[in-house]
């Protein structure tokens, strides 16, 4: 026992010694913790680890800032999508006094769960991907913000900007999970409305693997549109698949697709000409946008920040902001994440509405252009160099 | 007296275990019982435990369930921990359920994570749609799981060994899906289950005791420590009865069993309703506990979870389900500090510790007739 | 419905089934000498299929330009690895638990498959993303009628009947089958005949997960996708197949990967125009559903093992 002391006392030694040196950096500033929880492994790690990157570039530049009183140290956490691990997880940081504020969820069954854990604890967080309208309006609570936008925004565009493109059938297809179900829902709703026809509507599992039946049905369907509601796995295999069946119909997914491995698995002639709808303002055009990237490339991080990167470094400057401004107090936190208007941050202007969530006025409308996501208006199919398939 | 210092070294690891955070904690820790597990087994000093264990089984059982009380007023304000112990404690009771099918009677059943699931869902549209009150409506989870295992009667009788794991494994995925699909449960979202309350009580309170507060989830502990009690003394009971022995039988050797009169089908039936009546209630108390269900806790892969606890534990044993099941929930959490590369190092500790146990971490001995006999021939 | 779009379900069915059945082979395989389930198979799979893009990359290093050559080398390279993988698997995991419970195998293996795709998604360069696969093969398509055959699928086809075909060729006809039933049919008279057993356990276990790797490498380029996690399901459904069709059976085996995947093209397909309220998110429900039926009318497989009692 008294050697497990001895090592104990020499390893919190080292600890100190390493804590000592960073607090030289950082002139003895006060420590405050926040959290990051998302999944990082499993079948959504990609977007995870691309969110936990972001987070994490986000404190090391708040850290960096000589002008802010506090430094910040992130926790983070693996919810592996799962509800059960989300609600341990979520009380594992709610319970720790420390932490000040979580950037949470990409998952939105996760979120679900664990929405009364927040509230119980009073820990203000930020959800940075979940599209679940209901995390925010099913019930009005103070602790629960999100950055980006729900599912219903950016159907309801995606619905409108198609028909008046003139297209006027289409196949469904999309993953049985809450995302996938819930856009399924929100874009049939509003193509409906818009005129548009549905031709048939396919759910497939998250694990799948195989859709050649579903896509020749949809072939015999044929369809002017194939729109997929879902991530970025299945996006490939339903595009790749398409084309070996030779079902030459439009391909326009969701936000979920949007990701640079989706170009890179296809190879760029098969991603080609794939629509899909983002919420937020483009990277591109925002002032800060290639300030992120250039610091994202500075610190070496060997995954990409995908799609949903960009809106966990946006929570998390919102997080460090409020508690320069405040103060590490998780109630005075709330208090000042709820006041949030008209914020520029790296996605846009973020204002929270009284149920914490973020009203961006903006779905910006992407297109695959010779290997890389251009932002339709200003690609040759927005100019009219190029054309859409069946246009 | 050798019995007394396991125990408490026990006590003192899962004390440590539960409350490691950093990575040289949770690291020192693993060194610590390492060298403890060697030393041990080194002087032989596991055999001679092993025996005592077997000689002192009351002393055993009360010194757990005393040790667990302990941890409970240790850890009694905070909450993670807490739930963490309640969760094992909870999964341990689902495994006991499956320990009566896979360990007596030698049905294989991979589908464990649907009937936890069948009893948190049962629960859920019980709890938010009528007054019942609750300890009813756990017992209704548990039914309700054992009924929908009725089904798969008929399929489980005839069929025996991997073709029996295909009958569940099919009903393992299948439920999932449907779950998944199908809206009026939820959907993939999920569900809302209320806190569990007994005659005004709500278990999801604090309590203020004696000028001491108590975490909720002190509350859901000591419950789920008195159903995990309740199930223990029941497959405890099971094996030590005249039931237990046919059951034996029928696992062993079912031609010999049928010769002796035993009627196959029906020890099977028996073990298949009441595992699974086990295993619903203890997922009807894991959603209260929790709050909220969703189809993603209830997939095939969690039903191999489940049968992992089990058989880690060593077949059979109802004590071996309690270190397994702690060590399968709780090192993937302590391993939160290496981020994405706990899972390999989770699934590599697990292969080692199968290599050096291959029979599990407790396995079962060979069973005593004469259990309170002083001499044992066979000693 | 026309006889093109039939055709054309009609070749998405054997495809599939083709690849669940080299999966299912590998699982009857196993079972047949040692009794056994290796749950790790189906990332034994995808272990094949990364080595294969591995491989691909160092073709592309040193400057080979012509894809039969690279296919080659792929194939090659990928099955001889992938076998001695299987083969390590056997001699460090499943061998040493010979005296244990026989489900402790397959918990020992099911941890290993979990460390297999950890590794393969975190020691692969972005490995949490799909990977493409090359499309080596000639992709030019026929236009019959309506129907879009392609030429890669077709060799994919011909190559897998081929393959299964040599595998029952050897299985039955050359000296090392015969040893292969040989410890299959009873592991003790075997040795007593003078065969090696753990060698030919370690072999079989090799030829079992070399023909996983094959299907790995064609489903790749049937796909021309391949992501670390697709040997969980691939593992599940051929663990199925095999049984469904009567463990240690290599018919068996191959019948049961082709019933699977006509099960899911008609549940996904055909039960949604029969039953209009049926949605074909429902076909996993409606396969395992059959599966459950079938296995409770055939409770040894639908080819029986023609094994007697053993008292």
């Amino acid at each position: 026992m008294k050697k497990h002391h001895a090592k104990k006392l020499f390893s919190s030694s080292l600890l100190a010694l390493a804590i000592a040196c960073s607090a030289l950096n950082a002139q003895a500033k006060d420590t405050v913790k926040i959290a990051f929880v998302g999944p990082l492994t499993g079948g959504n790690s990609a977007v995870g680890i691309g969110g936990r990157n972001s987070t994490d570039l986000a404190v090391k530049l708040a850290n960096e800032n000589p002008k802010n009183k506090y430094h910040y140290e992130l926790v983070v956490l693996d919810d592996e999508c799962k509800p059960n691990i989300g609600v341990q997880v979520v009380t594992k940081i709610a319970s720790d006094k420390s932490i000040i504020g979580s950037v949470s969820h990409y998952c939105s069954a996760v979120a679900m769960s664990a929405l009364d854990i927040y509230k119980k604890f009073g820990l203000p967080m930020i959800t940075w991907g979940t599209v679940l309208p209901d995390i925010t309006y099913g019930q009005k609570i103070a602790e629960i913000h999100r950055v980006n936008g729900t599912m219903v925004n950016q159907n309801e565009v995606a619905a409108e900007f198609m028909t008046k493109l003139g297209y006027k059938t289409w196949a469904i297809l999309h993953d049985t999970t809450d995302y996938g179900k819930g856009h399924n829902k929100y874009f049939s709703e509003y193509l409906t409305k818009d005129g548009g026809k549905i031709l048939g509507t396919f759910g497939v599992t998250a694990d799948q693997q195989d859709f050649t039946a579903e896509l020749t049905k949809v072939k015999e369907l044929n369809p002017e549109v194939v729109y997929f509601g879902g991530l970025t796995p299945i996006g490939v295999r339903i595009r790749a698949q398409m084309e070996r069946l030779g079902l030459k119909a439009q391909f326009e997914g969701t936000s979920g697709i949007r990701s640079d491995s989706y170009i890179e698995s296809l190879g760029n002639d098969l991603a080609e000409g794939t629509l899909t709808f983002n919420e937020g303002a483009p990277l591109e055009k925002m002032p800060k946008g290639e300030e992120f990237k250039a610091a994202y490339a500075r610190y070496g991080y060997d995954q990409p920040y995908e799609a949903y990167g960009p809106f966990a470094f946006a929570a998390a400057d919102l997080i460090i902001q409020a508690i320069e401004k405040v103060g590490p107090n998780r109630k005075e936190v709330t208090d000042e994440l709820a006041r949030t208007r008209d914020v520029d941050t790296l996605v846009g202007r973020v204002t929270f509405d009284d149920h914490g969530q973020n009203i961006i006025p903006l779905i910006t409308k992407y297109v695959v252009q010779d290997g890389k996501w251009v932002i339709w208006e200003e690609s040759d199919y927005g100019t009219g160099k190029r054309k859409l398939k069946g246009l | 007296m050798p019995l007394g210092v396991a125990m408490l070294v026990l006590l003192a690891l899962s004390w440590a275990l539960l409350g490691a955070e950093t990575q040289t904690e949770v690291f020192g820790l693993f060194g610590v019982t390492a060298v403890i597990a060697v030393i041990a087994s080194r002087l032989k000093f596991t055999e001679s435990l092993g025996r005592v264990a077997v000689e002192h089984e009351r002393a055993v059982s009360i010194a757990c369930v005393v040790g667990i009380l302990i941890l409970m007023a240790l850890f009694h304000e905070d909450h993670f921990p807490l739930l963490l112990l309640g969760s094992v404690l909870l999964y341990a009771t689902a495994c006991l359920g499956l320990n009566i099918q896979f360990g007596y009677v030698g049905i294989v059943n991979f589908a464990g994570a649907s009937f936890f699931g069948i009893g948190a869902y049962t629960t859920a549209v019980l709890a938010s749609h009528t007054a019942m009150p609750h300890l009813l409506i756990l017992a209704a989870g548990g039914v309700m799981a054992a009924l929908v295992g009725c089904v798969l009667l008929l399929p489980v009788l005839r069929t025996r060994g991997h073709y029996g794991a295909l009958v569940t494994i099919a009903f393992a995925t299948l439920f999932r899906s449907f779950l998944e699909v199908n809206d009026t449960l939820g959907g993939p979202q999920g569900l809302k289950i209320p806190s569990l309350q007994f005659f005004g009580w709500d278990l999801g309170e604090g309590l203020i005791f004696g000028g001491v507060e108590f975490s909720f989830y002190a509350n859901y502990v000591f419950f789920a420590l008195l159903l995990c009690m309740a199930a223990y003394v029941c497959v405890r009971r099971v094996e030590r009865s005249w039931l237990g022995v046919a059951m034996d039988m029928v696992r062993t050797d079912e031609i010999a069993a049928s010769v002796f009169g035993i009627s196959i089908a029906r020890q099977k039936i028996i073990a298949f309703v009441l595992g699974n009546l086990l295993v619903g209630i203890a997922g009807a108390a894991y959603g209260m506990m929790t709050n909220y269900i969703a189809p993603n806790n209830f997939t095939f892969a969690d039903s191999l979870i489940l049968v992992s606890m089990l058989l880690l534990g060593g077949i059979g044993n109802p004590l071996g389900v309690f270190p397994a099941a702690a060590l399968i929930l709780i090192l993937p959490e302590k391993l939160q500090f290496i981020q994405e590369y706990r899972f390999l190092l989770y699934g590599t500790v697990i292969i080692f510790i199968l290599l050096f146990r291959a029979q599990g971490l407790l396995p079962r001995g060979i069973r005593r007739f004469f259990p309170c006999a002083e001499n044992d021939p066979r000693q | 419905m026309s006889l093109d779009i039939f055709s054309q379900y009609l070749i998405n069915c054997l495809m599939l089934g083709m690849i669940y059945a080299m999966v299912a082979v590998g699982f009857t395989l196993f079972f047949g000498v040692l009794d056994v389930i290796q749950f790790a198979h189906g990332d034994v799979l995808m272990a094949g299929g990364f080595g294969a893009l591995v491989a691909y990359a160092a073709t592309q290093a040193v400057g080979i330009a012509n894809s039969w050559v690279q296919l080659l080398l792929m194939v090659v390279s990928t099955t001889v690895m992938t076998a001695a993988l299987g083969a390590l698997v056997a001699r460090f995991l499943v061998l040493p638990l010979r005296n244990a419970p026989p489900l402790n195998t397959l918990l020992i293996t099911l941890m290993m498959g979990m460390v297999l795709r950890e590794a393969v998604r975190l020691v692969y360069p972005n490995g949490s993303n799909p990977q493409p696969f090359p499309s080596l093969l000639p992709h030019d398509a026929w236009r019959v009628g309506g129907l879009d055959l392609r030429v890669d699928s077709l060799i994919l086809l011909v190559v897998g009947l081929l393959l299964i075909a040599g595998l029952h060729l050897l299985i039955t006809r050359s000296k090392l089958g015969l040893a292969i039933r040989a410890v299959a049919q009873d592991g003790e008279t075997a040795r007593v005949m003078g065969i090696n057993f753990n060698r030919i356990v370690l072999l079989t276990f090799g030829l079992g997960s070399a023909m996983g790797a094959l299907g790995g490498v064609m489903r790749g380029l049937y796909y021309t996708e391949i992501t670390f996690d697709v040997g969980l399901l691939l593992g599940v459904i051929g663990f199925a197949a095999a049984i469904l069709g009567g463990l240690g059976n290599l018919y068996g085996a191959i019948l049961g990967g082709f019933l699977f995947a006509v099960l899911q093209a008609i549940g996904a397909v055909a039960l949604p125009v029969l039953l209009p309220d049926f949605p074909s998110a429902y076909k996993d429900v409606f396969a395992f559903t059959v599966v459950i039926v079938l296995i409770g009318w055939k409770p040894t497989g639908l080819i029986a093992e023609k094994t007697s009692e053993r008292v």
